[in-house]
């Protein structure tokens, strides 16, 4: 057996923040990573972070554990084992693993649990078939080996992952049929969800599926839909052409390790499940066990990094304890709050607050002074939520002007930071919605490419008597030709008149979302958002 | 089938590794688990479920939920979605709990 | 709603009618259900299926899903060979 003085119990987000936080104190850190690889499910998030710019806001998922791989190998005060199974965990504060065809045995001072979770199961006919997939194992297939997952997908779910993994889905080259979501509102942000709608993919909200078609393998879905009671509309069912079922219907904490230490869990559903109780500082109820990240409860990697830095801090203070550390405690607590302090977040904060017995709150049907409902039922903005955006015409004529689609209070805002030129109003809240000063905006398109939800829109009304330019960002293969022309299609992906690329930037500021400029009619400034690129004929 | 150009990913395939399949030669890159590549050659059904003998693939395809246990080297109920290729490796399909091989 | 063709235990291939004709007959915990039908006893040692029971013991019963009890997971977590726990611990005598 080996002593340590903090064993971290996975490599992901939390695991890799709450290692880096020991370890900058002197003290000895073991990370046991069951897979040949770091960085958990971080690795396969191509799109980029929301949140705030101290937590990599504006930055790929998949660059982020680059950072964070980089520091970790910086640092000698952390043992990586890859391969590493955590096999129990015993009433003393022993763990076992299995590393390298040996069991052995571990004696670490403090224990941080960062398992993550595992994906949650949905009951409808037919439902073990071949090509039913978790959402997760669609991203696995794409993002970490390059291969394609189906042609036609059908996702099941519309929360953030089954938005965010839609989208992916196009990114590779797969068809996404519609995606489903049984709730008669979307679930992830409103962003995520416009994006997929310039594509042209359906979001049925109200919508279950009810059979998966096939024998050996998904052949297609026959979906069905729900009234206000959740239950099924006889004769209200479609058969969706499809080769895989991709089920995002959300997350649990995989906890077999806390199960084992006895400590104390409870059934929080806005959670994910079953859950540790843990203090404020992520100590569970066993005495120097720790959790962190969506074993704690299911959130997302920028919550799960700030977890982790937590609970590692609280580990030290423990076991070194000083000032500075309590000092650094406070500032991770406040940017934690932050993160969850808005509209979006009250699911998360609900959960919490159950957990430590406190009040929870009602959710407002007022989310601050835009009416959601139209994007929250069909992804796309109603005609008074696109007025609001755009200035009159008298400025639209004045040269470029950036439009930020943007209407839901979510914690983002690397938008803000990226204008040079202070065009965009600072925020007093992370989860302020974007305002532009358009005295100050130059249309230089900047934006554009740093905003996560991809909502930015550079228009020039006035590009020629007869034109007019959209600046719009694209991250899809083929990359229109500059000169070339293109369909040009609305929010809802119907295309509604022809286009010409005239610029293109892809370079290493673009980082791979590429700004291209397409020349419209003047007639459709206002509904040109994305492009569909022709097929050459040769 | 595996993907090309990517807009945002490139794929490095730098070592073939071959391995066997129910008795046939086949092949993946280094790196990928033994689902990735059979994923990628269009084989979907790894074994057959314990009761009904239902057809059984990928489902979450990071080693919680089981549902893609094949017999690996002589050794049943393997997850392949955790498991990397190795060059000579042997997989093959299962029925039901697959058979142990119990050395004399 | 065709029970009998929904799958809720995978690895033990337990159906919705399973489940349901088990908690009619009185048995309205998880770990009744779990040691009636082997559900949970597999090798995703009930990931897939317990939220699922939990509902419909909720569902039949009243209870909520709060109150239901869990069962418990004991080591080791994941699979092991007799093999790799014979030969002992290399750091150990």
């Amino acid at each position: 057996m080996f002593k340590t003085d903090v064993l971290v119990i996975g490599g992901g987000p939390a695991g890799i923040s709450a290692a880096l936080s020991v370890a900058k104190f002197g003290l000895k850190v073991t990370i046991l990573e069951e897979r040949e690889f770091l960085g958990g499910q971080l690795i396969k998030q191509t799109h980029r972070f929301f949140g705030s710019r101290e937590e990599h806001a504006g930055v790929r998922g998949i660059s982020i554990v680059k950072e964070l791989k980089e520091n970790l190998s910086a640092n000698d005060n952390i043992d990586v084992l890859l391969g590493a199974t955590a096999m129990g965990i015993y009433e003393d504060g022993t763990v076992t693993m299995l590393y390298k065809g040996e069991v052995r045995k571990i004696i670490p001072k403090k224990t941080i649990i960062a398992t993550g979770a595992f994906e949650k199961y949905l009951p409808f006919e037919n439902n073990d078939i071949p090509g039913i997939f978790g959402a997760g194992a669609v991203q696995t297939l794409m993002n970490i080996y390059g291969v394609i997952p189906a042609e036609k997908v059908l996702m099941i779910g519309s929360g953030n992952i089954g938005l965010i993994v839609s989208y992916q889905l196009v990114q590779s080259g797969v068809n996404v049929q519609a995606v489903v979501e049984a709730a008669p509102n979307i679930g992830g942000y409103l962003v995520h969800a416009s994006k997929l709608r310039r594509q042209g993919i359906p979001i049925k909200t109200s919508y279950t599926i009810k059979r998966a078609i096939g024998k050996e393998h998904v052949e297609g879905a026959e979906i069905v839909r729900l009234d206000e009671n959740w239950n099924e509309i006889p004769g209200t069912e479609e058969i969706i052409e499809c080769d895989s079922i991709c089920l995002a219907v959300g997350l649990s904490p995989l906890y077999d390790l806390l199960s084992h230490s006895g400590c104390e869990m409870k059934y929080i559903p806005e959670l994910g499940g079953n859950v540790p109780l843990r203090n404020e500082n992520l100590e569970t109820s066993v005495n120097g066990l720790y959790v962190a990240g969506d074993v704690a409860g299911i959130e997302e990697a920028t919550a799960a990094m700030l977890e982790g830095e937590l609970a590692g801090l609280d580990v030290v203070s423990k076991l070194i304890g000083n000032e500075e550390i309590q000092n650094e405690i406070i500032t991770v607590k406040k940017a934690l709050n932050s993160l969850r302090a808005g509209p979006t977040g009250i699911k998360i904060r609900n959960g919490i607050s159950k957990l430590m017995n406190m009040e929870t709150e009602k959710e407002s049907i007022k989310n601050n002074m835009t009416d959601l409902s139209h994007l929250k039922k069909n992804g796309t903005p109603d005609t008074v939520n696109i007025e609001s955006k755009l200035p009159d015409d008298s400025v639209l004529l004045k040269g470029g002007k950036a439009i930020i689609e943007c209407y839901q209070g979510i914690p983002c805002d690397p938008c803000m930071h990226s204008c040079p030129f202070g065009a965009i109003i600072k925020f007093e809240d992370i989860n302020d919605i974007p305002k532009i000063d358009f005295n100050k905006c130059t249309g230089c398109g900047i934006c554009i490419n740093n905003c996560p939800g991809l909502a930015i829109f550079v228009i020039n009304k006035d590009h020629t008597d007869a034109t007019s330019t959209v600046k719009m960002p694209y991250e899809f293969l083929p990359k229109p030709e500059k000169g070339s022309e293109v369909d040009v299609l609305n929010r809802e992906g119907i295309k509604i008149c022809d286009g010409k690329v005239i610029q293109i930037l892809d370079g290493p500021k673009q980082d791979k979302t590429s700004v291209v400029t397409v020349e419209v009619p003047k007639a459709y400034y206002g509904e040109a958002r994305n492009i569909r690129v022709v097929a050459c004929d040769e | 089938m595996r993907i090309g150009n990517h807009p945002i990913l490139t794929f490095v395939r730098a070592e073939k590794v071959n391995f066997l399949y129910d008795g046939k030669e086949v092949f993946g890159y280094k790196g990928d688990t033994i689902a990735a590549a059979l994923h990628a050659l269009g084989i979907y059904t790894y074994s057959h479920s314990p009761v009904n003998q239902n057809p059984r693939g990928i489902f979450c395809a990071i080693g919680h939920c089981s549902s893609c246990l094949m017999t690996v080297n002589n050794v049943p109920n393997v997850r392949i979605c955790i498991t990397e290729i190795e060059e000579g490796m042997t997989v093959e399909s299962q029925d039901k709990r697959g058979v142990l091989h119990v050395q004399d | 709603m065709n029970d009998d063709k929904i799958i809720i235990c995978r690895c033990e291939d337990v159906t919705l009618k399973e489940i349901r004709d088990i908690i009619a007959e009185g048995y309205t915990t998880i770990e009744e259900v779990k040691r009636i039908a082997r559900t949970g006893m597999g090798p995703c040692q009930g990931k897939t299926c317990s939220q699922i029971i939990a509902r419909e013991i909720c569902r039949a019963t009243g209870k909520k899903m709060e109150d239901l009890k869990y069962p418990e997971y004991r080591p080791p977590f994941g699979g092991v060979l007799f093999d790799e726990i014979i030969k002992g611990d290399p750091d150990e005598e």
